[in-house]
């Protein structure tokens, strides 16, 4: 059994970095208990510090000790700027991403004031929907495939709609979207949407994007159509 | 003077002038410390590069005490690496690395002088100064130092505990905190 004052010996070592590993973390944990060993540890890691400033290099080549390159500073230095300069590019964001984002805060909001409603769990599982919308819409690697008046976009499997400056469609109409299977002759009714303010409308549609060739808008009745009955307003081949 | 806690801070918002404020703060000290473990100029000047690389990368790694302390002992682990590294060293014991996230660090000697220190070291009887120096600077255990000066064990250790106790009290006063 080691004594108290064995052991402080041994807390100067340990300070200094001289014991074994085992060792060492059996230190760290007696020092968790022992206030005695702890107070001489706290005294002696400021002279362990003062070895580590003996090594100092020197200012200037006439001080006698180790001068360090200013080369050195300059390589150091043009790593850290350029890196600093790529992450403060401005990183441009699609209008799409920016409308979704503010409708996300928008059902968020909603949320904290409703919260006692009873469709708090559904409005969360949308609040969801709508992070992973924007998470889509801005992710770097997203397909883009753009048209007049919007684009159509996919990440991975999800398949996305974004249009902008569309009019209200006419009293008992909507826009309906419409995909085209690869391999497919005719297009399939997908979903139905109004545009939100300012014309913009971002629908995620439920098929797989890797099974899609193309999308296109058409106006259709309320409830939608099985087949097109106007002259698509858009139409993207991806 | 802008103190390295609030300098990191800039840091971890990725400012490059903060960076480089503590690069002209710091480099020598870091770059001393590698040079004495590893006694060649350009394998210390790459653990330099890295030890600044990584606190840029991860700033994190340093909460709060004594910046000059903490960067210390990274630069010491981080020259111990290498070390580690080359085949010569394989199988070897090495001691432990000084622990870096430390919650019992000391703010006091916040400010150190390379030059005062090494006065004071040199005070020493070099029976206490040489095995904390080659204790922190070799990378060999006491044990080692033991065999290699042929002293007991408890020797080396009592000598080492009561150098550092006397360059403690040498730099109490001599410093700012």
């Amino acid at each position: 059994m080691m004594s108290h004052d064995e052991l402080l010996d041994n807390v100067a070592a340990y300070a200094l970095g001289l014991l074994p590993p085992a060792e060492a973390a059996a230190m760290a944990k007696h020092l968790e208990t022992c206030e005695r060993c702890r107070e001489e540890y706290r005294f002696l890691r400021p002279a362990v510090t003062a070895v580590a400033y003996s090594a100092e290099a020197g200012a200037n080549a006439s001080a006698g000790a180790a001068v360090v390159s200013p080369l050195l500073k300059a390589r150091v230095m043009k790593r850290i700027r350029a890196e600093s300069a790529r992450r403060s590019q401005p990183r441009v964001w699609p209008a799409y991403a920016v409308a979704a984002a503010c409708l996300a805060i928008a059902i968020v909001t909603g949320l904290a004031d409703l919260s006692l409603n009873a469709r708090l769990n559904h409005d969360r599982a949308q609040a969801a929907a709508q992070a992973q919308t924007i998470a889509d819409l801005a992710a770097p690697d997203a397909q883009r495939h753009p048209f007049a008046g919007g684009e159509v976009l996919t990440h991975g499997d999800r398949l996305y709609l974004a249009m902008h400056g569309l009019p209200a469609p006419p009293r008992g109409r909507v826009y309906q979207a419409w995909t085209l299977a690869k391999g497919a002759k005719s297009v399939a009714p997908s979903v139905t949407f109004t545009p939100a303010g300012g014309g913009i409308a971002v629908v995620r549609l439920p098929e797989a994007a890797t099974t899609i060739a193309a999308v296109a808008v058409s106006v259709e009745p309320e409830g939608g159509s099985k087949q097109p009955t106007t002259t698509p307003i858009a139409m993207v081949r991806i | 003077m802008e103190d390295a806690g609030r300098l990191m801070e800039r840091v971890r918002a990725r400012d490059a002038d903060a960076f480089e404020v503590l690069y002209d703060r710091y480099h020598r000290l870091v770059y001393g410390v590698a040079l004495r473990v590893l006694s060649d100029a350009a394998a210390a000047e790459d653990v330099t590069q890295a030890v600044f690389l990584t606190l840029w990368t991860s700033p994190s790694l340093f909460r709060d005490g004594n910046f000059g302390a903490w960067i210390a002992r990274v630069a010491r682990n981080r020259a111990f690496d290498v070390v580690r590294s080359r085949t010569l060293h394989a199988g070897s014991e090495l001691p432990q690395s000084l622990p870096v996230d430390d919650a019992l660090e000391d703010t006091a000697l916040a400010h150190i002088d390379g030059e005062r220190v090494r006065e004071a070291l040199a005070q020493l009887p070099p029976e206490q100064r040489e095995p904390i120096e080659l204790g922190f600077f070799g990378g060999v255990t006491q044990e080692q130092i033991a065999r290699q000066t042929g002293l007991p064990l408890g020797t080396i250790k009592t000598r080492i505990r009561t150098g550092l106790r006397r360059l403690r009290n040498a730099l109490e006063g001599a410093v700012t905190v």
